[in-house]
């Protein structure tokens, strides 16, 4: 054997990050969007980019009676229309050639036998591990049968006869719907697949300004130091969509709103990057344990009172995004004309820390907003007033540090400066990083990197099922609330195209605080 | 007098004296446009007719990297000392928006003067932003200690030296006086870049690693203009399977592995093929082997065992050195797995027949 007793000699160094291992990829909910349009690109990249294992199969499942060569064109034809890298011929079908269609009901135990049979035919035939990976990506109601299928064809077990190869699941969001449903979901993954074999996807901590934050805080001497009480005055996190219910979404959103589609996942994802504690080290248990401690600090707004108070839920109604007329919310497709779901909502976050006490997390989410922008905002205290009260005008405002995670993605800096001219006045100036002009090259989508991650073992980006759990905790008693009878908390109107509702900038005024213009 | 020079595309002629003013005049004049700058990249040759075609390479690389480019050519056989200097910019529409600009300061110093390129460099630097440093072709006379302190990182080519033995002399000896702070990019190792990733994913397979014991013959087929190449890909297998590099008979090499096995490497000479044309690592019951065919953008890899082969697809390096820079840069890095098999290189190149 080679240097160090490794099996693959010739590995070790070539990457700075888990190797990626050769495996088979089960695609369940292959004919939908997300195959054609995020997994097989990102695949396809990964093999443009000369990071895709050799030897990995992908297997489509799912329902409708489609060919091998039918669902290979149809993926095709999405590749050349959304690939970050574009479509090389030579590449796709090299990668093509290892794609097969495997058509069966979620529920037909005897898919799955066949699908067994397969996997260990593409196993002998290449001779590998018979590493496995299960890739959850159909209509959340199928997940229970998708899992407990796989487990009755030995599908989910590390298999005794192949040594170390492994078996993992990829799970899409959402991860329930409430604190019970995902509770019940993590006890049927769990009693199919292991926790360490269990990736739960937030497509948001595969984005590289996402990642960039750890690096920002922990990588940089200077912020640190001030990343506490003492010098945040508070932070924003916005993610606002220009977007409505195009395309039959409505059907989905109505059930979900924005609470639980949104903040539940993804924001609170970001929230808990922005606060959490510098972890012991970056493995997968090192920064999710510091992660889900932030989740747990949140302060539980459990009353109707405290939810009234301290979070806004709104609908917009008839407006006019970017030029055009657009419908209120309970006018949109498939959405029940009636419906009290939130298409936008505003909270006021606090984390019962050391480090963050008395300091608010404004968190904000929103459909038909003017502009699709997700940033968070961290806005240091102000300087005290002694030096320059009696400047025209005052100093302007607090340092502002912003990291927008998509799109324009960047990082900016608001400080004052002094206005050039013989009187001594001020205004504030924006130091900004851009990573589309610093960095020419794209970014790898996110999938790019979750996929390679999962493949590797490396589930850092993932989230595990006390975090999910927690998370779900702090958002069902808002629903609760909200749900509360006799004590019926309003709605708030808004016009389509605009910031939101008042209530939701009244909610900052209280504490004498602005939403931060985008 | 040396060959009339073209100068065309290097932009406005300026004095040395007021690059400074003219470039910020360049600016105040267009607001439209972003000026970015990661580092500072210097790219310097000896032979002034490149100047031209290293300004059409710098309008490409800042498409993906941002910079202030410093071109510098040096005319030697000059028998008059001048400087003559122009401004340019180079822009691109980022993301179909914003339109990014790279500002480019070109030199032509003729006459032969050890200070003068060290201070044109030191004089038109951006502060604190790091100094990417491209030397084309043999690193002469002027490549000198109070020079090289100031890089953050050397690119060359190794491919393009005449005497590679002291031309890696004098870069370790180099290396050693920074104590390791300049990073050394050989265009010659990026060329094997791909070759290397397809070997780790090729050994991947369960058979390969089973038959690595057994390996006889590591096989390399390169333009002998790419010796260096070809030995530094040779020297990275050698240095990973932990082999030691035993005699040298022409264009073969006998290695021994840990167990005492022998091992036989040959280097051959392709000269229609592409820049490195094949790596083969056999063992009786399995082989690994990469080739490109000239001109082609995918290397084909595949692994053989017991009479039945799996081939695949993968992206190749850049045949140019303007492609390979740009890889370079992407990657960063230390690039210390360069370092770590220079031993092993220099075995390669200095084994006697």
């Amino acid at each position: 054997m080679g240097e160090a007793g490794v099996s693959n000699p010739f590995r070790e160094d070539l990457v700075s990050r888990n190797l990626a291992e050769a495996c088979s990829v089960v695609i369940f909910g292959a004919t939908g969007d997300l195959t054609h349009r995020k997994l097989i690109p990102a695949l396809y990249n990964l093999a443009v980019d000369g990071e895709l294992p050799a030897g990995v199969r992908i297997l489509g499942f799912a329902r409708r009676d489609w060919s091998d060569e039918f669902f290979r064109e149809g993926l095709e034809k999405l590749n050349k229309e959304v690939s970050r890298t574009g479509h090389d011929d030579e590449i796709w079908a090299s990668l093509a050639g290892n794609i097969e269609y495997h058509q069966s009901e979620f529920q037909d135990e005897d898919g799955y036998r066949r699908l067994a049979e397969k996997l260990d035919e593409i196993d002998r035939e290449r001779g590998g591990k018979g590493n496995r990976l299960f890739y959850i990506a159909s209509a959340p109601e199928y997940f229970d049968d998708i899992l407990l299928n796989l487990k009755k064809a030995g599908l989910s077990q590390d298999r005794p006869d192949c040594g170390s190869c492994w078996s993992r699941v990829i799970v899409e969001k959402p991860f329930g719907t409430t604190l019970a449903t995902a509770q019940h979901l993590n006890e049927v993954v769990n009693g199919t697949f292991q926790e360490k074999e269990t990736y739960r996807i937030d497509h948001y901590l595969g984005k590289e300004t996402a990642q960039n934050i750890m690096v920002l805080r922990f990588a940089n001497a200077i912020f640190e130091p001030m990343w506490n009480k003492e010098h945040i005055d508070h932070v924003q996190i916005t993610c606002a969509e220009h977007l409505g219910m195009e395309g039959g979404r409505g059907g989905y959103y109505d059930k979900a709103g924005a609470l639980r589609d949104m903040v539940q996942n993804h924001l609170l994802q970001l929230l808990s990057l922005v606060a959490m504690e510098p972890p012991t080290d970056l493995s997968a248990d090192g920064v999710r344990d510091e992660k889900v401690k932030v989740i747990r600090s949140l302060r539980q707004w459990d009353t109707p009172e405290l939810v009234a108070e301290n979070v806004i839920r709104g609908q917009y109604v008839a407006g006019n995004v970017n030029g055009d007329e657009v419908p209120g919310y309970r006018e949109e497709d498939r959405v029940d004309p009636e419906s009290e779901t939130e298409a936008y909502v505003a909270l006021r976050c606090m984390i019962d820390t050391w480090r963050w006490s008395g300091v608010p997390f404004y968190v904000r989410m929103g459909k038909r907003l003017p502009k699709k922008a997700t940033e968070i905002s961290i806005h240091f205290k102000e300087t005290p007033s002694v030096l320059f009260n009696a400047t025209p005008g005052g100093v302007p405002s607090g340092n502002v540090l912003v990291m927008r995670i998509q799109p324009d993605e960047g990082i900016s800096l608001m400080m004052n400066s002094k206005l050039p001219g013989t009187t001594l006045r001020m205004e504030p100036v924006k130091m900004d990083f851009h990573y589309a002009s610093s960095f020419g090259k794209s970014s790898p989508e996110a999938y790019e990197r979750l996929l390679l991650d999962a493949m590797a073992g490396d589930a850092t980006l993932f989230a595990r099922r006390d975090e999910v759990e927690e998370a779900w905790r702090f958002i069902d008693k808002i629903h609760n609330a909200w749900e509360e009878k006799g004590k019926k908390i309003p709605i708030a109107e808004f016009p389509a195209g605009s910031w939101g509702p008042r209530e939701a900038d009244e909610l900052l005024a209280r504490d004498g605080r602005t939403w931060r213009r985008l | 007098m040396s060959a009339v020079i073209s100068t065309e595309g290097l932009g406005m002629p300026v004095e040395v004296g007021a690059i400074d003013g003219q470039l910020k005049k360049l600016w105040e004049a267009d607001e439209a446009s972003t000026n970015a700058s990661l580092m500072n990249f210097l790219v310097y040759t000896e032979d002034p007719s490149r100047l031209q075609r290293n300004s059409e390479t710098i309008q490409e690389l800042t498409r993906e990297h941002a910079c202030r480019a410093v071109l510098i050519a040096m005319d030697r056989e000059a028998s008059e000392a001048k400087v003559e200097a122009w401004i340019t910019a180079h822009c691109h529409l980022a993301h179909g928006k914003k339109s990014i600009c790279s500002e480019q300061i070109s030199f032509l110093l003729h006459g032969k003067s050890l200070g003068r390129l060290r201070n044109t460099v030191f004089a038109h630097l951006n502060s604190d932003l790091p100094l990417v440093f491209w030397w084309q072709g043999e690193l002469s006379d002027l490549f000198e200690e109070r020079l090289y302190r100031l890089l953050n990182r050397l690119i060359f080519d190794s491919s393009t030296w005449s005497d590679p033995k002291t031309g890696f002399c004098r870069l370790i000896e180099a290396r050693e006086d920074t104590k390791g702070q300049m990073v050394t990019q050989d265009l010659s190792w990026t060329r094997s870049y791909f070759y290397r990733l397809a070997v780790a994913r090729l050994f991947d397979d369960p058979m390969a690693q089973k038959s690595f014991p057994d390996i006889e013959t590591v096989r390399v087929k390169a333009q002998s203009e790419h010796r260096t190449g070809a030995l530094l890909m040779a020297a990275w297998v050698i240095r990973r399977s932990g082999w030691k590099v035993q005699s040298r008979q022409g264009n073969h090499w006998k290695l021994q592995s840990k167990e005492g096995k022998e091992i036989t490497l040959e280097l051959i000479w392709d000269e229609e093929g592409a820049p490195i044309a094949e790596l083969l690592i056999a063992a009786p019951d399995c082989s690994v082997r990469i080739s490109r065919e000239a001109g082609n953008r995918h290397l084909c890899q595949s692994i053989c065992a017991n009479d039945h082969c799996v081939d695949f697809s993968g992206p190749a390096d850049s045949d140019q050195p303007e492609g390979l820079v740009a890889s370079q840069l992407s990657r960063g890095g230390k690039n210390s797995l360069f370092l770590q098999v220079l031993p092993q290189f220099m075995e390669l190149l200095e084994s006697g027949n």
